[in-house]
């Protein structure tokens, strides 16, 4: 049972705070807070479950804004910060983003969220869909119908059916004027290669992402033509399980708008679609670097936004880097970023150069990790294939789109 | 929304006083009120806005609350919101103010509108004032039977706050009776869901006086009630599923074939989009099957694949949250998970904590079959740029090497380790090498060809350092050079600053000189020299001991220093398999993410102070509200501990006593003379001394000695206090905290601690009663490791003088800040000096 809801800005001002229950929480507990995350000088570094004096914390940051929920008792951790990070999605997606200053601006919105989100410390409905029929977005629409019909109010003034209807993440039959939905197949792949060039662990998270605008209450069924490639699945609640457990169909009634439909896990791939290899010989106090990319097999399609980026080591001095393609950038923090775009058809790109290390050392001994960054789009590496998705319960024949995108998500070449 | 009393006091400098902007609001509110022209909704939006925008930054307009209560009648719906906002934030503090809201709240629940009767109970539940409750009982009522469902699980929630008001009053309007009648039979899942956690929390509550509300909260737990929930759970909103399979986690079921049916209904649980929900089905799935060995195992394999994706799903802090629960059970039954240690596998960017734990989890599948690769990926690390991190992994394949058979290859990575020379590399794998040849003698050779080489120069670590010298002393007749090596260690003696580096060194040079006398002797002579004069007790001892035994007989010398050792099996755990199993019961909770057992940090015996705590964090800010800090008791158990601290003192001054005794007669100065004569003037200082206390054995004791040490007089005698304070004073925590908000602090410092005393300070009260021997009382104090934080104070005697303190102390970093402000400034720095003399002497007892 959480107690007390604070959000901090970037400077650990207390720009919001909403007592849930009888016990108040007092606000000394952020300055405590405040000073741990000042002592670890990155607020990431600090745990999200902190044991403070007084209270147990959790804490997410997002774009600069800490979220921090105190209880005193006993919870599923994953509760509670499972909960906080939906506050930040719904608050993100009602703010269009999240900064200071929109908070500020908005914080009547934000209270007027969280008291339907949470009662008594304990979470009600994060449903989007369900909070957006009770307090309406304060977007540039709904303050033009404010002037034009004098109803100033941004509540909509029926209360949200759907919490008593059986599809809960549904409102009540929504119209529109073009049926459509998108399919999209959101890929990221997770590798590590070793100091030896091995693909030690290569695998891909990814996610089936719709975007369905359907009137009625539409039914589907989404097959893929290769379920048995997936290790894990995780599905959005309005998945039927059972026909999922016999034939591996998805059949739901899908909320209205975008929504994460299910999420999977392929492991054990072969192979990553290019290859950069780096490699460093240190001598005398300097040390020869130079990192080679590539193709490794072709996905058909073009690799995009390729980057590589690594930190020096602090033992470093300075450093003299050229490529033969695409741009360098050393940052202040001694990050070291190479952005080449596209991969030409004609050469292979390079980097390299020399690095100078601190007097007195002779060799490197700490290794710079390389992550390496791409976009493919028209492409689930995972070799994922949508078969059919047929749409019942529709008067009229809706559009249908389907898009696949792979990006490296955690992609890391050590040397 | 800071408590309004906290800006009427001390409005921080950063922000306006607000003083002139809020007669200003008032002013604009008043005209405002009646009004109810077009517009004006929109111009007393403005101003609300206004209004909650001050109180969230901490602006006290508390003083606006009547204007706020007229200006409340309207049918905005947002107005409305705000003004609830205000009224529950300031009603606490302003109870006949209160008054005035209930008739447009009570109002308000009767509107047509669902939604406003709904905001307006809970608003009006929410006001938590005592003397309002026989307003609630009415509205309550009827919302429990309202149509309209939003308005019920309003209501369900709000009679678990009119609890916490008033429990008499909720249980004689019967509201339990309701609440479990609507749980069983409401439509509406959500109402269900708050009936289930308000019942759960009255009548546990409840349970301890009355046998009624014990038996009912029995009857949750029966087959027809879990049965009735695990039927409609997929009717429940995500978080509801989790507060019902907390409940079936609870569920004794009779049969095995009960078992089976709640697993199958749940299973589909597991590809849950949420997290928590995920969690508490593994729960109940792990609870369930705890007497079932085999099904148990099965359980382990089918929650695996939901946990892996788990943690590579979702942010960094929801992965890290699973990545606990993974360790735990990866802990548990670590065979299961030794084809997943890939999933392990540490990334550049993960946090540092989230690191350690995935190291842990490495270490603890390592089996025949995959040591390699993972002892591979872990040699990785070690050139990490994250130092904490290259340290822990090279930690890690030292704890592999020792839980294998074949360490073949694991030998050479650490040896390659020595090779890297960094000084963290070297100074771990040091250690490691050592513990290693302790378990396998057989690998001597290997390893002491590449030790031999390392220069003692280059390492710096005490542990290092200290490992180094025993392997010198142990394999001295292996290393060439060991005798000389050593001599150049013994010649440093002075910037040895570590007492276990010291002690090793007089252990390895005997043993040395035992197996190669004539090389060694020189050596040996600085080094008990060097050790006999030294001001650190133990090592002091040991010389003495040393030199003893030496003149006493040079092969009872040997069977000491040097016996047959047997390889040690196995190092004992830290944590002990009751804990874990007590933190596996508790599957899902904070315990598994502190790795500690519940009752360890919420029972009152072992998180101490805790109590205290909630009154600390508004003492620090200076709050009036605290009207109980020191509870009567607490005075009567000081005078106990008074007693009992002087009791302690006898007893040691007596082992003292013992000590020179034992020490005095056996000298005789021949053959070393230099040491000879320091240890007389030092045992002549010893025995006028003023008794203090030894430090404690919890060094590193070469274990082959295997001796306590006794109780002994110790280092330099401390400057008799120059301050006298009062050994009973008194004060009230009333006038402690005025006077800490009046006195300016004339002296802040920062301290270091001595390892004995941060390794005492695990008891806390350990540390006030010590504190209160030298007349300086706490009385308030709080924390936990690694932060602790205690108020003292004292007073000069003869003199109504007081001195107060804040002692802020950091056990990981062993620093301590400490404040002190005093009523006579002049003698805060005397006072300072006997504190911190008190403080330093902690631990040495």
């Amino acid at each position: 049972m959480l107690q007390c809801i604070f959000l901090l800005s970037d400077s650990g001002e207390v720009m919001l705070e909403k007592q849930l229950t009888g016990h108040r929480v007092d606000r000394s507990i952020c300055d405590w807070f405040w000073e741990q995350t000042v002592s670890q000088a990155d607020s990431t570094k600090l745990p999200p479950v902190i044991a403070s004096p007084t209270h147990y914390i959790f804490q997410i940051t997002r774009e600069g804004i800490t979220f921090l929920a105190c209880t005193q008792v006993e919870m599923p951790p994953l509760m509670g910060i499972e909960f906080l990070c939906r506050v930040a999605d719904v608050l993100s997606d009602y703010l269009g983003g999240l900064n200071e200053d929109v908070i500020k601006d908005n914080f009547v919105i934000v209270y007027e969220l969280l008291d339907e989100m949470i009662d008594n410390g304990f979470p009600l409905t994060t449903e989007p869909n369900i909070l957006r029929e009770m307090i309406a977005p304060p977007n540039i629409v709904s303050k033009v119908l404010g002037v034009v019909t004098g109803n100033s109010s941004n509540v909509s003034n029926t209360l949200p059916g759907a919490t008593a209807s059986c599809v809960p993440w549904r409102s009540t039959e929504p119209k529109h004027a073009n049926n459509e939905v998108y399919v999209d197949l959101l890929e990221e792949m997770d590798a590590v290669i070793n100091r030896d060039g091995i693909l030690v662990k290569c695998e891909i998270y990814g996610e089936v992402e719709v975007n369905s605008h359907l009137s009625g209450l539409p039914d589907l069924t989404l097959s893929f033509a290769n379920p048995s490639i997936l290790n894990d699945v995780r599905f959005h609640p309005c998945v039927r399980f059972r026909p999922w457990e016999s034939n591996n169909i998805l059949s739901f009634v899908p909320p209205d708008g975008q929504f994460k439909l299910m999420s999977y896990r392929v492991k054990k791939l072969k192979s990553t679609p290019i290859y950069v290899k780096p490699q460093l010989t240190s001598d005398a106090g300097t040390c020869r670097l130079s990192v080679l990319v590539g193709i490794r097999s072709d996905p058909g399609k073009t690799i995009d936004s390729v980057t590589v980026q690594f930190q020096l080591p602090p033992c470093i001095l300075s450093a003299n880097l050229s490529s033969n393609h695409g741009t360098v950038s050393i940052l202040a923090n001694k990050t070291c970023s190479w952005s080449i775009g596209r991969i030409p058809k004609d050469k292979a790109p390079s980097l390299s150069g020399t690095l100078t290390l601190e007097t007195g050392m002779e060799r490197l001994h700490v290794f710079p990790t390389f992550q390496v960054g791409f976009r493919i789009m028209g492409v689930a590496l995972s070799g994922l294939q949508i078969d059919t998705l047929d749409i019942k319960n529709l008067p009229s024949r809706p559009y249908k789109g389907f898009r696949a995108l792979t990006q490296a998500g955690q992609y890391e070449v050590r040397s | 929304m800071a408590p309004p009393a906290q800006s009427q006091r001390s409005p921080s400098p950063s922000q306006p006083s607000g003083k002139g902007e809020v007669s200003d609001l008032k002013l604009q509110l008043r005209q405002h009120a009646g009004s109810r022209a077009p517009g004006a909704d929109d111009a007393k939006r403005e101003l609300f806005k206004k209004v909650i925008s001050y109180m969230t930054i901490g602006i006290d307009v508390s003083s606006l609350f009547g204007e706020m209560v007229m200006c409340s009648v309207t049918s905005d719906i947002v107005l409305k919101k705000m003004c609830y906002l205000y009224v529950g934030n300031y009603a606490k503090g302003n109870p006949d103010l209160a008054l005035l809201t209930i008739n447009f709240l009570q109002k308000d629940c009767k509107d047509e509108d669902p939604m406003i009767r709904g905001l307006a109970l809970r608003s009006l539940c929410s006001l938590r004032v005592a003397n309002l409750v026989e307003y609630l009982v009415g509205p309550l009522g009827s919302g429990l039977k309202d149509s309209n469902s939003y308005v019920r699980t309003v209501a369900a929630s709000a009679v678990l706050k009119l609890y916490h008001i008033s429990a008499s009053t909720c249980v004689d309007a019967d509201f339990p009776a309701m609440l479990k009648h609507l749980m069983l039979n409401d439509p509406d899942t959500q109402v269900v869901a708050n009936c289930l956690s308000s019942l759960q929390e009255i009548w546990s509550s409840e349970a301890s006086t009355s046998e009624e509300a014990s038996r009912e909260r029995e009857a949750l737990l029966s087959k027809p009630v879990i049965y009735y929930f695990l039927n409609r759970i997929k009717e429940f909103s995500e978080w509801a599923q989790c507060l019902v399979l907390e409940l079936v986690a609870n569920y004794v079921p009779s049969d095995n074939s009960e078992i089976f049916d709640i697993m199958n209904l749940l299973e589909d649980r597991l590809q849950h989009a949420n997290g928590a929900v995920v969690l508490a089905t593994i729960k109940v799935f792990l609870q369930l099957t705890l007497s079932m060995a085999d099904v148990h195992q099965q359980v382990y394999e089918r929650i695996k694949a939901p946990l892996l994706t788990l943690v590579s799903s979702g942010s960094q802090e929801q992965s890290y949250a699973v990545l606990s629960h993974l360790h735990l059970l990866v802990m548990r039954a670590p065979i299961l998970f030794s084809s997943d240690y890939k999933h392990f596998y540490c990334q550049y960017n993960e946090p540092s904590y989230v690191k350690k734990l995935k190291l842990e989890m490495l270490t603890a599948v390592a089996n025949e079959s995959n040591t390699y690769e993972i002892v591979t990926e872990l040699c990785e690390y070690a050139a990490n740029v994250d130092i904490p991190i290259a340290r822990e992994s090279i930690r890690a394949v030292g704890k592999i090497a020792l839980q294998q058979y074949d360490v073949n290859a694991i030998v050479d990575r650490l040896l390659q380790f020595l090779e890297m020379e960094k000084d963290y590399v070297t100074a771990e794998t040091l250690v490691l090498v050592k513990d290693l040849l302790r378990k396998y003698p057989q690998w001597s050779h290997d390893c002491i060809a590449v030790v031999g080489n390392i220069s003692s120069k280059n390492v710096q670590e005490p542990k290092a350092k200290a490992a180094l010298i025993w392997m010198l002393g142990e394999y001295s007749q292996d290393m060439h050079d060991a005798p000389y090596v050593l001599e150049s260690v013994v010649d440093n003696w002075d910037d040895e600053h570590s007492a276990e580096v010291r002690l090793h060194l007089l252990t390895a040079v005997l043993k040395c000189f035992l197996k190669r006398p004539p090389e060694t002797q020189k050596a040996l002579g600085a080094a008990l020299a060097a050790g006999l004069a030294d001001f650190h007790q133990d090592v002091h001892d040991r010389a003495l001991f040393y030199y003893r035994l030496l003149q006493y007989n040079v092969s009872v010398a040997e069977r000491v220093v040097n016996p047959p050792k047997q390889a040690v099996s196995v190092f004992a755990d830290t944590q002990s398999s009751e804990v874990k199993d007590r933190i596996f019961d508790e599957f899902n909770s904070l315990s598994v993410v502190y790795q500690k057992p519940s009752y360890m940090f919420t029972d009152k015996e072992h998180r101490g102070p805790f109590e205290f705590s909630d009154e600390l964090g508004s003492l620090s800010i200076g709050a009036d509200s605290a009207d109980n800090v020191v509870p009567a008791q607490r005075v009567e158990a000081n005078d106990k501990d008074l007693l009992l601290s002087t009791s302690e003192k006898e007893e040691s001054r007596g082992a003292t006593n013992n000590g020179s005794a034992y020490n005095a007669p056996m000298y005789d100065g021949t053959s070393m003379p230099t040491g000879a004569s320091q240890l007389q003037s030092e045992l002549a200082i010893s025995n006028t001394m003023v008794p203090s206390h030894s430090p404690s054995s919890s060094l590193a004791v070469d274990d082959l000695l295997g001796l306590g040490v006794p109780l002994a007089p110790a280092s330099p005698p401390p400057p008799p206090p120059p301050l006298k304070l009062n050994e009973k004073a008194v004060l009230d925590p009333g006038t402690f905290q005025q006077k800490w908000r009046q006195l300016p602090i004339s002296l802040s410092q920062d301290y270091s601690m001595s390892p004995q005393g941060v390794a005492a300070l695990t008891r806390p009260q350990a540390f006030l009663r010590h504190m209160q021997g030298h007349s300086i009382h706490c009385i308030a104090s709080g924390g936990q490791a690694p932060n602790f934080k205690f108020f003292f104070f004292a007073q000069k005697a003869e003199e109504p003088s007081t001195f107060l303190v804040e002692c802020i102390i950091n056990t990981s970093s062993a620093k301590g800040q400490i404040k002190i402000k005093a009523d006579d400034q002049s003698m805060s720095q005397a006072f300072s000096t006997s504190f911190q003399s008190a403080l330093s002497k902690f631990g040495t007892t």
